[in-house]
């Protein structure tokens, strides 16, 4: 099958500067983890609407994790967790489909589904622009602990790490939203 | 009279575009102008001074639905700068790669178009996404056909979208005998239902044709017989694939290419005098808003033999089929007539593919500055790129990609149409806009000579 029980996407675009992070996240997590077998990881770029929303089976795919940069306000770096009712109209929206369609909105019913939304220092568009912030590339390995816990995969540091941040029943240390 | 009617944005395909047309008091286009207005960016300066192995990484970004299109044809034109040949067996796996993907594709564009098209034999326009018969199947069967496609391009390319397995001098690895068994597998279900899916189109593609009127927003449209036709010429470099050797493909000489501005092409400023609120989606552009397609198109005009030309499916069956349909019926026709043609051709592959050979060059030379190029069939048409690389460093790179090449024609297409159809003319060219932007013009000698930026 092409997408497994979990689904992991980063999304934006590596030559916006800090609209890269989604996927710079997804090349860490190959780079440095192996996950379980029923999560797929994937680098969704700017297809996420058209490769993976408008694919999911909800038969099979119970838990979908966008990962991607959100202009929220606050400090770049800082992680939100973003549902499907807080995007802005247009976020992720499918130019492929026919009447304009958020995808997300057609599965979100059947499908749990989390945004990770990172905020950006800089992004670029439409001037090309490589590489991350510094900020955002410090936020890279706090971001993939939020997954990790989010999915229930703790490798006897990550819900560890995490609670140190910040105490039980509080928002993710250094989160907002 | 000419008046002026605008519709922007264009819908139902990838990217920005709007469409500018000077109609009779008929309504029927004398000129139109389909253009990009998705901003400029500048890829190719972007490119100076990488590796060739990020240059092509950096390619696969500029578009969301291409990136397998843009990696190859990018690592094919490093590979040919720097005269490397890659072994058999990785090159049968960028086939399968590339073939899995215009097989989603051709899956994606069915649901744009269908909404056009109406069920034959009744009134009733398609909406892909209705529960009821037939066309819930027909649904149904695109969604899996997009399943397979996916699946068989991450097999071989390693991931769906952004493919991991590419590599300047063939392939990271070969797949498993198990793998190959799976893509077989896979490629023959998908075999059985690309003709049925082919078959359903073509008939509604047929049908629609046949009427006299269709409705467009409510209004009663006469249909043209000859709608889209064009006399621009076709231009195709592989049946299925691509090629980066003029002596192998001799129908892509860069000698006779050449780029135009777009203030030397498109229609200059004018004030939009005819409007029409019930054009789906949201009506037609309100009338006294300035419009001004030189100034706000924002990719060049490539000319082949000094002229646009169209590329794409058509173009292919064309030039290596003998297929001879034209206009907006034979467009969507051969796209369809491809479908087929994409599983044989996999299955074919897979047939050649050994998964104990090599997939990797034993020599990846650093490259002397020789100009290579690679063209790649992409979906939408041929997708050239060049590239100059010496020392292992990128010190020339450009693309030229589909959608590119077929923004003029399309242009020329349109003369002649109701105006309330320019865009089912359009999405026959099933575009992508994004990766069309392409705002550098260079003159024979590859000096830059216009750049743009638009906001």
């Amino acid at each position: 099958m092409l997408f497994k029980e979990i689904v992991i996407a980063g999304c934006g675009n590596p030559l916006f500067a800090d609209d890269g992070f989604g996927p710079a996240v997804i090349d860490r997590i190959h780079e440095e983890h192996t996950l379980p077998d029923n999560v797929s990881v994937i680098d969704a770029g700017l297809g996420g609407p058209h490769f993976i929303f408008t694919l999911l089976d909800p038969e099979v795919t119970k838990k979908l994790i966008i990962v991607d940069i959100a202009d929220y306000g606050a400090e770049p770096g800082q992680i939100t967790k973003l549902k499907v009712e807080d995007l802005p109209p247009g976020a992720y929206r499918d130019a492929h489909s026919w009447d304009l369609a958020e995808p997300l909105q057609r599965i979100k019913d059947q499908i749990e589904i989390t945004i990770i939304g990172v905020q950006p220092a800089r992004v670029t568009a439409p001037e090309f622009e490589e590489g991350l912030s510094e900020e955002l590339e410090k936020a890279i390995p706090k971001t993939i602990r939020v997954i990790l816990e989010h999915i229930g995969v703790d490798y006897g540091t990550t819900i560890k790490c995490l609670q140190e941040e910040r105490p039980r029943g509080t928002a993710e240390g250094g989160t907002k939203g | 009279m000419s008046k002026v009617v605008e519709i922007s944005p264009t819908t139902r395909h990838e990217g920005h575009s709007k469409l500018v047309l000077k109609v009779n008091d008929a309504g029927i286009i004398e000129t139109g102008n389909w253009c990009s207005i998705t901003p400029v960016r500048g890829v190719e300066k972007l490119a100076v001074g990488k590796t060739p192995e990020q240059v092509p990484k950096i390619a696969s970004r500029v578009c969301g639905i291409c990136p397998i299109a843009h990696t190859l044809a990018a690592t094919e034109a490093m590979e040919a700068s720097i005269k490397c040949e890659i072994p058999k067996d990785a090159l049968m796996l960028r086939h399968i790669l590339q073939l899995a993907n215009r097989c989603h594709s051709i899956a994606l564009h069915d649901i744009l178009i269908l909404p056009d098209f109406y069920i034959p034999g009744t009134e009733t326009k398609i909406n892909p996404f209705t529960a009821e018969e037939p066309v819930r199947s027909v649904a149904k069967r695109i969604q899996r056909l997009r399943e397979i496609g996916q699946t068989i391009g991450q097999i071989a390319g390693g991931d769906c979208i952004h493919p991991r397995n590419t590599k300047v001098g063939g392939m990271y690895r070969n797949v498993s005998e198990q793998a190959k068994t799976k893509m077989y597998d896979l490629a023959k279900e998908g075999l059985t239902l690309a003709h049925a899916q082919a078959e359903f189109m073509i008939a509604v593609i047929r049908s629609y044709h046949k009427r006299d009127f269709v409705d467009v927003g409510g209004m009663k449209v006469a249909l043209p017989k000859d709608l889209g036709f064009h006399d621009q010429g076709y231009l195709a470099t592989h049946a299925f694939y691509g090629s980066s050797s003029l002596e192998e493909c001799p129908s892509w000489d860069i000698r006779r290419f050449k780029e135009a501005r777009p203030w030397d092409w498109y229609m200059g400023e004018m004030t939009v005098d005819f409007e029409e609120p019930r054009y789906p989606i949201g009506g037609t552009t309100k009338v006294g808003t300035k419009v001004n397609p030189q100034m706000e198109a924002c990719t060049g005009i490539p000319m082949y033999d000094g002229q646009p030309v169209e590329v794409g499916p058509r173009a292919r069956l064309v030039t290596y089929k003998n297929f001879d349909e034209k206009g907006t019926q034979g467009q969507n026709i051969a796209r369809e007539m491809e479908y087929q043609d994409c599983f044989y051709e996999m299955i074919d592959c897979l047939d050649e593919l050994n998964t104990s050979g090599k997939v990797m060059a034993d020599y990846v030379p650093n490259g002397d500055g020789s100009l290579g190029w690679a063209s790649n069939e992409a979906p939408r048409g041929t997708d050239v790129h060049m590239a100059r690389v010496k020392d292992w460093k990128v010190q020339y790179f450009s693309m030229l990609v589909p959608t590119t090449w077929n923004f003029a024609t399309c242009s020329a297409a349109l003369k002649g149409a109701p105006w309330q159809l320019a865009e089912v003319i359009m999405r026959g060219y099933d575009p992508c806009v994004s990766c069309a932007t392409h705002m550098i013009v260079v003159d024979e000698d590859n000096k830059l000579v216009a750049q743009k930026l638009i906001q």
